[in-house]
């Protein structure tokens, strides 16, 4: 085997889990297969490993049912805050005393803390649902905003105001990732708060789907919640391997 | 049930015992079947069979000849013996009478 298709082979294997890497790597080693049959055998095993993951509902519940959707309505929604901002405060600051705050004040504190806890809670959902595809997701949460970026024409707004989402997204997708359950009393907690937050959208004319669509995964995470005295599992697409020595 | 691969599989490792890894099992299946195993279907049906309960692996230990690489081994469960037999006894009914089945007097009809 030459040392240039052996370095391919240990490149792919990367995509392994280590122990798993380190018996595969072994294997075609003891076997004596040529650098060949090893490169397309490992790519075969990583591919069949990947596409595997998707036979399971949840990644795809987090890519297209989280991460595509929810990136386009968070994004609307910064908007949406960034003009009630300028509304509501700005004239005020620049223009008042700078103490009294304008009588949009109460609703655009609400939004912000709707969309802290909506996005906060989709990307939980979002990482802990399917952490071994989370890199999908996170590609599919990029690209709308790449998009919009790209053709983003608000003279009085910066186009980074389309991405006032993003910091407690990247925070509840870590906390997803590491935690993946939340203890019940939390999650019942931001669930009802995030409730409580949509009442003046309901009273507004507006359409109320896209708050539907948002404020799901706060119910998904009081359904799926640690229940008192259960211990903290690992993420529910674990591997199957038990990794002991 | 087992699929076919998945019988041959547990049997090889069934066969093999104590000395049941990837590397094994894949020479074992190659020699019994007279084709090719790939290392990505070997693993995919560990996997698989692993997460069935039939299959229990664990990483073993490294051999010079693997270049000092651990091995994964593999034991069948009492649930993969259990499914083995199923499918051997369901392979041996289906087959009765069948013309390369040979009678009761050990020739092929």
């Amino acid at each position: 085997m030459t040392s240039v298709t052996w370095s391919f082979v240990e490149l792919v294997s990367r995509f392994l889990h280590r122990d798993e890497r380190d018996a595969v790597l072994g294997d075609l080693v003891e076997a004596g297969d040529t650098g060949w049959q090893s490169l397309f055998g490992i790519l075969g095993l990583v591919i069949r490993q990947k596409a595997g993951l998707w036979k399971s509902w949840r990644p795809w519940l987090a890519a297209f049912g989280l991460a595509l959707p929810c990136s386009l309505l968070l994004m609307g929604f910064s908007i949406s805050i960034s003009r009630t901002y300028q509304e509501a405060i700005g004239p005020t600051i620049l223009k008042a005393t700078g103490l009294t705050v304008g009588p949009g004040f109460s609703l655009l504190l609400c939004n912000v803390l709707l969309l802290i806890a909506w996005s906060w809670t989709g990307s939980f959902v979002m990482g802990s649902l399917s952490r071994r595809t989370v890199w999908v997701s996170a590609v599919l949460s990029f690209l709308p905003c790449l998009f919009c970026l790209g053709r983003f024409r608000i003279d009085s707004l910066s186009r980074f105001c389309l991405l006032l989402f993003l910091p407690p997204a990247i925070w509840g997708v870590y906390q997803g990732l590491r935690i993946a359950q939340i203890k019940l009393s939390s999650a019942v907690l931001l669930a009802l708060a995030i409730t409580v937050l949509t009442i003046p959208a309901w009273t507004s004319h507006g359409p109320w789907i896209p708050n539907w669509a948002l404020s799901w995964p706060a119910w998904y995470l009081v359904a799926t919640a640690r229940r008192p005295g259960q211990a903290p599992g690992p993420g529910r697409d674990a591997g199957p391997v038990q990794r002991t020595s | 049930m087992l699929g076919e691969f998945e019988y041959l599989l547990i049997s090889a490792a069934a066969r093999l015992g104590d000395q049941a890894y990837g590397a094994a099992i894949r020479e074992d299946l190659q020699a019994a079947t007279g084709r090719k195993c790939s290392i990505g279907a070997l693993y995919t049906t560990i996997d698989r069979l692993e997460t069935k309960g039939l299959l229990k692996t664990w990483i073993g230990d490294a051999t010079p000849q693997r270049g000092g690489r651990a091995k994964r081994m593999v034991r069948v469960t009492p649930k993969g013996v259990q499914a083995g037999k199923v499918f051997y006894h369901a392979v041996m009914r289906v087959s009765r009478g069948a013309s390369w089945v040979p009678n009761r007097t050990g020739s092929a009809s």
